[in-house]
């Protein structure tokens, strides 16, 4: 095989590592938060809207993970393959395992996090409006480790 | 699907400089002011005490704003910075939301953008901590809990630059890459508006208010 195809490999090894492993996490997470969302619906009929619209939130942004790892994925799949150099074979596999990995732990964090405020919402529906807010700058810090695998996934597809 | 990873560009010479600037992001940026601005005129024209329905909105907005940056900050802080926090709410939403409409794209997509927020932030919040406790306290924080954690601690405060900056970089930008290749794959049928929905208008209003809560929160912590 040439060097092009050896890239390519490399390449669509790499997609598939970030999209599988990336997929873990969120899909964790986000089954915890509706399962909790179930559970208080179950215990709070009064207040369903106000958890489901919760739960979708929580959810939307505990898959950001998970949409990251779609990212680097697809910009692996659909990259120009003219002009290839050996290098790119180690970063493609790195990019991969790095944001496939990375987005595990995030996703199911988040999607904790999530959980606990739809459980919150139906024991205390008055507080609904400071706990959304205080669910989501927690997501999003949780979610930082997620953001610098990224940052590093973008840096070996693009820099080296 | 050319367009990914293409930025266009203005390349001027100045002597042996060589400066680049991204059209793109800074034409759309423009257009993202107009809007503001145009927000802003229609809400506060003609105003009364039975408020229109710009007027209206711009009423909510402002008080919504209002309660949270005194909620977060005290009543101290609220008239100074409650203006800054109002500001980058609405400029950032209708930066994500600009994306919608066909031919136009989101200024957030480019990392100059969302870095150059992130930043201001940064000082803001430094500065605010300086004037608040004064050098030396300022100083003294660095040092906590024991002298050796420094470095860690100047590490941390760099690293919220980067996460806030590029959690927002990172949402636009993937939600358009996907559009891109999920229109390129269906021919443009069916999907794309769904996607618009979720990744502009859904996922732009999320981060928007993510990016401006967690400027408001390192504001606080630093305060005090």
């Amino acid at each position: 095989m040439e060097l092009t195809d050896w890239v390519k490999v490399a390449a669509f090894v790499g997609a598939g590592l970030s999209m599988g492993f990336g997929a873990i996490g969120s899909g964790m997470g986000e089954g915890y938060a509706a399962n909790k969302a179930c559970e208080g619906m179950g215990r709070q009929p009064a207040v369903a809207d106000e958890l489901l619209r919760t739960m979708l939130v929580g959810q939307a942004v505990a898959e950001s993970t998970g949409i990251y790892s779609l990212v680097v994925a697809l910009l692996l799949l659909f990259r120009d393959f003219s002009v290839v150099n050996f290098m790119e074979i180690p970063a493609f596999l790195a990019a991969g395992l790095c944001m496939g990995l990375g987005a595990i732990v995030p996703g199911v964090g988040e999607g904790f996090v999530a959980g606990s405020a739809c459980e919150s919402i139906a024991r205390n529906p008055e507080t609904s409006g400071v706990i959304i807010r205080t669910m989501l700058v927690g997501q999003a810090v949780a979610e930082s480790t997620g953001i610098y695998a990224l940052v590093v996934s973008l840096l070996l597809i693009f820099v080296v | 699907m050319e367009e990914i990873g293409k930025v266009s560009q203005w390349v001027f010479h100045l002597g042996d400089t060589r400066l680049v600037v991204n059209s793109e992001t800074l034409l759309m940026t423009w257009v993202v002011m107009a809007l503001v601005l145009a927000f802003g005129w229609i809400a506060t024209r003609g105003r009364g005490m039975v408020p229109g329905p710009w007027q209206n909105l711009a009423e909510l907005l402002v008080q919504w704003f209002k309660e949270l940056v005194r909620d977060a900050l005290g009543e101290a802080y609220e008239k100074r910075y409650f203006p800054l926090i109002c500001a980058l709410f609405i400029f950032l939403l209708l930066c994500n939301w600009v994306g919608v409409i066909p031919g136009l794209s989101e200024p957030t997509k480019d990392i100059n953008t969302t870095l150059g927020l992130g930043i201001m932030g940064f000082f803001i919040a430094h500065g605010t901590a300086i004037k608040v406790k004064g050098v030396k306290q300022y100083l003294k924080e660095y040092f906590r809990p024991i002298f050796f954690m420094m470095p860690l601690n100047v590490v941390g405060e760099l690293a919220k630059v980067i996460s806030i900056s590029f959690r927002l970089f990172g949402n636009i930008m993937g939600g358009s890459i996907i559009i891109i290749v999920v229109s390129h794959l269906v021919y443009g049928l069916v999907l794309p508006p769904f996607l618009y929905a979720f990744f502009g208008l859904f996922v732009g209003t999320v981060q928007a208010f993510v990016f401006m809560m967690l400027t408001l929160v390192y504001i606080s912590v630093q305060i005090r």
